[in-house]
């Protein structure tokens, strides 16, 4: 077991964790929140991405005893957050999901897009996407909402 | 998908992590970024007793120009690669290799040591490195050791880190303000890992790297020879001419991506 | 009838954001690998390492032979068995988890048990199964030679089944100038729902009944299959679907890993899960399309097509899966090749092999992508043959609207439609001309330019006449939907089909709304539920809007009218003066809120009129298009590629659809069904395969070997509308959750084959990827070298 000291969505957490677990199961499985999901656990579909210490990462190829002493935000720990709330309003407005599995992580990595790239184009948009898989939507949706917001946040 | 168990030990400093490798028992790895053991194994392809953590050790993050050369540290992520963090004509270069990789909550994590010392075949860094020249810093048991880039790799995921050394970063030559380089990668997708890779920078002196090969990276000298007398192309039917003199165990598509990899890459040096 | 019209425009046609987004934006989604209960244990299991071999000896460690659970120990589980009443059918055994022999890499061979997945797999691997390795057959064609080693012994050769028709080709052989051969494939690949399977099974003492959350398009049917397999009666299974994260055609199939929970919750007295991972789906869990083709076009030097004779081979993988069969794709290949083609002789013969590969399953489109692929394929080879745009043998030869309702050729009954009209739509959109000139100008990157398009018709909604005619046991009849008035006034509309990602909380609620004018939002759905719903096949082949959004339609209109007498009574006016309008019954005297029904129904009884129907504001009504011969949906799809002539590398630039659903119930939904289906056809067409060796050792078990379509391999879509309605569903309503699939690989692969002309080659295989692209122009290069010389 190791310890681990770790701040999730604001809450101070300390635990044992045994070394395999993921940051992700120690999120889906020992915190409960489930609005993280694992997709391929091999770092490539996106699905679990979280931020770490403000920057999006695969949670399901990120130990949970390496990420000790840093601050995670999973889906649930963005109710204060303005481009969180642009980007659900523009993911609702666009029919930017369907079977809504990959849409907390494309979230992440939307939130990550609109701040860090105010000047992205739909060709930078759909690259930065690219670690992301949706298999029901075929991205349509989800491009017009990123760029949506991109657009809200120049004005 | 979950991990066989393992060790799990939080590295203080790197004097720490060199002798727990040097004392570990069994098979043991260190963990840089963890973007690509994690998956290795997630899929349990690599079954490590013991992993060395060094997420904390300090003083393996540094980027720093020392005159004519520039040291970056083995747990540079690739993100602040991409970020522009490396200063100058081969912050250019890195930058742009940077932004290939993978994707962005990758970079985030992976580490341009962690890549290099994993040394696999379709990464970008060990190509791109050896286009570059210069060298890797290794800690073992034995002190601080620099290895030149040239033959480093040595093969898949194989390189010429000792049993008990970690690597702990790079010293790269500092490109010239004129200098041209170019990076060609043939891919499926973006993000996903080479097919194959052409590198070429015109320092000191012209590098070719042929990547993505089954083996380790190699220089290609008869394209080098050219560039320094000048040359500013090099066709696709000439490079296949050259790359299928090298024994590299190409089959004929193989043969020909290669060659489009390396001859865009010189036309994209001088784009 | 008592239709109420809409409510501010919600209803059949509104564009109605979805109800279920803000649980998912908020990741308050539940599917099935979020459940956990104290006890709960987690099975891994063990896989075969090998494709084809006899089981010699399964060795547990020593201590754990408590957690571990081979075939011997789970006495009195059934093998699954899907029937099918196709002549010559064999039928073959899928246990759950292997009795003796092996047949695909991948098969379950005994399943571990413990606290967490992670020591579940610790205990697989320490597993030890020896095996006598048996040759394998790996390819369909192989399979079908005398000398291929037999899949399952008790049959005398590989061959599943066989369908056959014949036709006179002496009839058009004086005109049939034109002769065009083809072989086609389209491989293997694997349906890949970012959820993969997932499975929580729990024993209820109480009801005596197994509990069973799984993520499932048809819970009613995996209620079926649990009860047959496990030997239980009905009553004593409850399965539930909570969230699907997408399923496309896996998700309507019982799994062995499901039968093995269910069994197992009850043996060891705690709640099981099983979560598949990627690599399970990839090589064991999804696999799909593969079929071959061996087509001859006959036709007129100038586009008129008479006549088509083809070869179809499936390959089914080792197993028939439950319910469905392996026979649906070979069934159906017959009857759809011809497409939305009229011809004179139609020759088809279709033969389904088994082979060393996993069960090959239903994939959104079932065997249309693969004979459109074929069917559109050779007619753009046609076009170049004689010189012709292929669009215009398209809509020289596609049926015409006049003459709808139409028998077609593989005797389909064509509803409605204006086929030609799409692809002229199509032509307009991509803007041939402007492609076409821009061809000759060779770009900067030494990149060359392609336009091709596709075209189909697809039956959707299929009824019992249909299902019956492929022979599957599992047949769907009347569709059921039931509605309740609460007490307040809103609905509550329970449906046993399932959605997994369609949206139909919102699109069901749409179709309320369009007969009882009540908000949406006062709706809700219920579906997914055995012990809540009526029965219901479940949602697959594009039948859940029309089916159960019929039967919605007619049990809203019997609640309407049951509330129209009510209302009636309350506004002490006659039946005849009252109607339903915007969520109320009105009359000339006033209005009466459904909740003000409500509240007489269930607390004042007392205020009831006398001729009051005794069935109260619940009413349950069953539904089926008639004739049920499936209502047509058709699309015209046309693209523009680039390739990269060096690498062979092709990136689509621009996408157009022009659809015909019939009357769109939401045309946001609509849109979303269709790019994402495109989307899948792009990867079908470019990227995806499930590649197997000659030993039938799977090449693509992650996403690093198996690419799936990004952001970056998708269009910005464009897309156009055309609504011919159905002259025999509720409203006109056709299905079209699978039709985005269908032509893409026929189109894109076209516009691979026009950017290839100037130089000769052609592609002939799915996917097109960089090394089939490459070596078809070495191959013409070599040809015309060999030619020269």
């Amino acid at each position: 077991m190791t310890e681990l000291s770790i701040n999730i969505n604001g809450e101070h957490i300390k635990a044992d964790v045994e070394p395999r677990l993921s940051l992700a199961d120690f999120i889906r499985d020992r915190q409960r929140l489930t609005g993280t999901h694992l997709g391929c656990e091999h770092g490539v579909c996106g699905a679990c991405t979280v931020l770490m210490n403000g920057e999006p990462v695969r949670s399901c190829i990120t130990f949970a005893a390496v990420a000790d002493g840093s601050e995670i935000t999973t889906i649930e720990g963005f109710d204060q957050d303005e481009p969180m709330a642009q980007l659900r309003q523009a993911f609702h407005e666009n029919h930017a999901l369907q079977c809504g599995y990959c849409t907390p992580g494309m979230l992440v990595a939307a939130r990550d897009i609109v701040t860090r790239l105010p000047d992205a184009d739909e060709d930078r948009v759909r690259l930065e996407l690219a670690g992301n898989l949706c298999r029901c939507t075929g991205y349509v949706g989800i491009v017009k909402a990123i760029l949506s917001v991109l657009e809200q946040r120049r004005i | 998908m979950k991990p066989a168990k393992f060790e799990h030990q939080r590295m203080a400093s790197l004097d720490e992590a060199v002798k727990a490798l040097g004392n570990a028992e069994g098979e043991t790895r260190v963990l840089g970024g963890g973007q690509s053991l994690g998956p290795m194994m997630n899929l349990r392809l690599a079954q490590p007793d013991v992993v060395l953590d060094l997420s904390k050790v300090e003083g393996l993050d540094g980027i720093e120009e020392t005159g004519n050369a520039i040291r970056v540290g083995a747990r540079v992520s690739h993100a602040r690669i991409e970020d522009g963090e490396v200063p100058g004509k081969t912050g250019d270069y890195m930058q742009f290799v940077a932004t290939g990789i993978s994707y962005r909550s990758v970079r985030n994590r992976g580490t341009i040591g962690g890549s290099v010392a994993h040394a696999d075949p379709s990464a970008d860094w060990p190509s791109a490195l050896l286009a570059l020249g210069g060298s890797v810093t290794a800690a073992g048991g034995n002190g601080i050791r620099t290895i030149s880039l040239d033959g480093f790799t040595v093969g898949p995921f194989s390189t010429g880190l000792g049993w008990d050394e970690i690597l702990t970063g790079f010293e790269l030559p500092v490109l010239g303000t004129d200098a041209n380089w170019g990076y060609y990668k043939v891919n499926r997708k973006p993000g996903e890992f080479a097919d194959a890779i052409g590198a070429v920078t015109l320092g000191v002196e012209a590098r070719a790297v042929c990547g993505a090969t089954e083996s380790a990276p190699f220089r290609v000298t008869e394209i080098e020879e050219r560039l320094a007398s000048g040359v500013q192309e090099v066709s696709i039917a000439e490079v296949r001419d050259i790359l299928d003199r090298y024994d590299a165990g190409f089959d004929d598509y193989e043969l020909q991506i290669h060659a489009v990899a390396l001859s865009r890459a010189v036309q994209g040096a001088f784009a | 009838m008592a239709d109420g019209g809409s409510v501010d425009g919600k209803g059949i046609g509104a564009r109605v954001l979805r109800k279920e987004d803000a649980r998912h934006l908020a990741g308050k989604g539940k599917f099935t690998s979020d459940f956990k209960r104290p006890g709960q244990k987690e099975m891994a299991f063990v896989r075969a390492s090998v494709a084809h071999a006899h089981i010699k000896s399964i060795v547990k460690p020593a201590g754990y032979e408590h957690a571990i659970f081979t075939s011997e120990d789970l006495p009195g589980l059934k093998p699954m068995r899907a029937l099918s009443k196709l002549p010559g059918y064999k039928l073959s055994d899928y246990p759950a988890l292997a009795a003796g022999k092996v047949r695909f890499a991948g098969e379950p061979v005994a399943v571990c048990v413990a606290d967490s997945r992670a020591d579940a797999e610790d205990i697989a691997q320490m597993v030890e199964v020896e095996y006598d390795i048996l040759p394998a057959v790996t390819d369909m064609l192989a399979a079908k030679k005398p000398d291929a080693p037999l899949v399952h012994d008790e049959w005398e050769d590989n061959i599943v089944f066989e369908t056959f028709s014949d036709d006179d080709f002496q009839k058009i052989a004086d005109e049939a100038t034109v002769v065009i051969r083809r072989e086609y494939r389209m491989n293997r690949q694997a349906m890949n729902p970012m959820e993969g399977k997932a499975v929580f099974a729990e024993w209820d003492d109480r009801q005596d009944q197994l509990m069973m959350w799984t993520s499932t398009q048809v819970p009613h049917l995996i209620r079926n299959g649990l009860a047959e397999f496990l030997d239980l009666e009905q009553r004593q299974v409850r399965v539930i679907a909570p969230d699907v994260g997408g399923g496309f055609g896996c998700k309507a199939l019982l799994q062995p890993e499901e039968l093995v929970a269910g069994y197992l919750t009850r043996k060891l007295e705690c709640p099981i899960r099983w979560i598949e991972d990627r690599r399970e789906h990839l090589v064991t869990g999804a696999n799909c399309r593969e079929h071959h083709y061996q087509i001859t076009l006959h036709a007129t030097p100038d586009g008129r097509m008479l006549g088509l004779d083809c070869d179809v081979t499936v390959d089914a993988g080792a197993y028939s899966v439950y319910p469905f069969t392996n026979g649906l794709e070979g069934a159906m290949a017959h009857g759809n090749l011809p497409g939305p083609y009229n011809f004179k002789a139609y020759k088809c013969r279709t033969q389904t092999t088994v082979t060393n590969k996993p069960g090959l399953m239903p994939y959104r489109g079932v065997a249309r992508p693969g004979v459109c692929f074929a069917m559109e394929m050779t007619i753009d080879a046609l076009a170049r043959e004689i010189g012709m745009e292929a669009h215009e043998i398209r809509m020289k030869n596609m049926v015409p609207e006049s003459a709808m309702p139409f028998m077609s050729i593989a005797k389909k009954h064509f509803d409605s439609g204006n086929y030609a009209k799409s692809v002229e739509m199509a032509v307009d959109m991509i803007g041939l001309e402007k492609v076409r000139a821009s061809q000759g100008v060779p770009t900067d990157d030494g990149r060359i330019i392609g336009v091709g398009m596709g075209s189909y018709v697809e039956q959707t909604a299929h009824g019992t006449s249909v299902f019956s005619s492929w022979g599957v046991a599992m047949v769907p009849g009347y569709e059921q939907a039931t509605v309740r008035l609460t007490p307040d006034g809103g609905l509550e509309l329970r449906i046993g089909v399932q959605s997994h990602g369609q949206g139909m909380e919102t699109s069901m609620a749409q179709m309320a709304c369009e007969v009882l004018g009540i908000d949406p939002d006062n709706v809700m759905v219920t579906h997914g539920d055995t012990g809540l719903t009526p029965y219901s096949t479940g949602t697959y082949a594009s039948r859940s809007m029309v089916m159960a959004g019929g039967a919605t339609a007619r049990a809203c209109r019997v609640l309407a009218e049951r509330m129209e007498i009510i209302g009636a009574h309350l506004m002490q006016c006659e039946r005849t003066e009252v109607s339903i309008a915007g969520g109320k019954v009105v009359s000339g005297k006033g209005e009466v809120s459904f909740a003000e029904i409500g509240r007489v129904w269930y607390l004042n009884p007392d205020e009831l009129p006398e001729d009051v129907d005794q069935g109260g504001v619940e009413v349950t009504m069953g539904y089926r298009p008639e004739p049920d011969s499936g209502a047509f949906t058709y699309a015209s799809h046309a693209c523009k590629i680039s390739l990269d002539v060096e690498t062979g590398k092709v990136k689509v630039l621009d996408y157009v659809i022009v659809e015909d659903c019939g009357t769109i119930v939401n045309p946001m939904i609509v849109e979303g069904q269709t790019f994402g289906g495109a989307t899948q056809g792009i990867g079908t067409a470019l990227l995806e395969e499930s590649l197997y060796d000659e030993m039938g050792n799977p090449g693509a078990s992650t996403f690093a070997d198996y690419m799936m379509p990004s952001a970056t391999d998708a269009p910005m879509y464009r897309v156009d509308h055309m609504e011919s309605p159905s002259p025999f569903t509720e409203y006109g309503i056709k299905g079209m959750g699978e039709g985005g699939t269908i032509p893409t690989p026929a189109a894109i692969g076209n516009a691979i084959n026009d950017a290839l002309k100037q130089i000769g080659a052609e592609v002939m295989e799915t996917p097109f990827t960089p090394r089939r692209v490459r070596a078809a122009i070495e191959a013409a290069r070599d040809r015309k070298e060999g030619e020269a010389a």
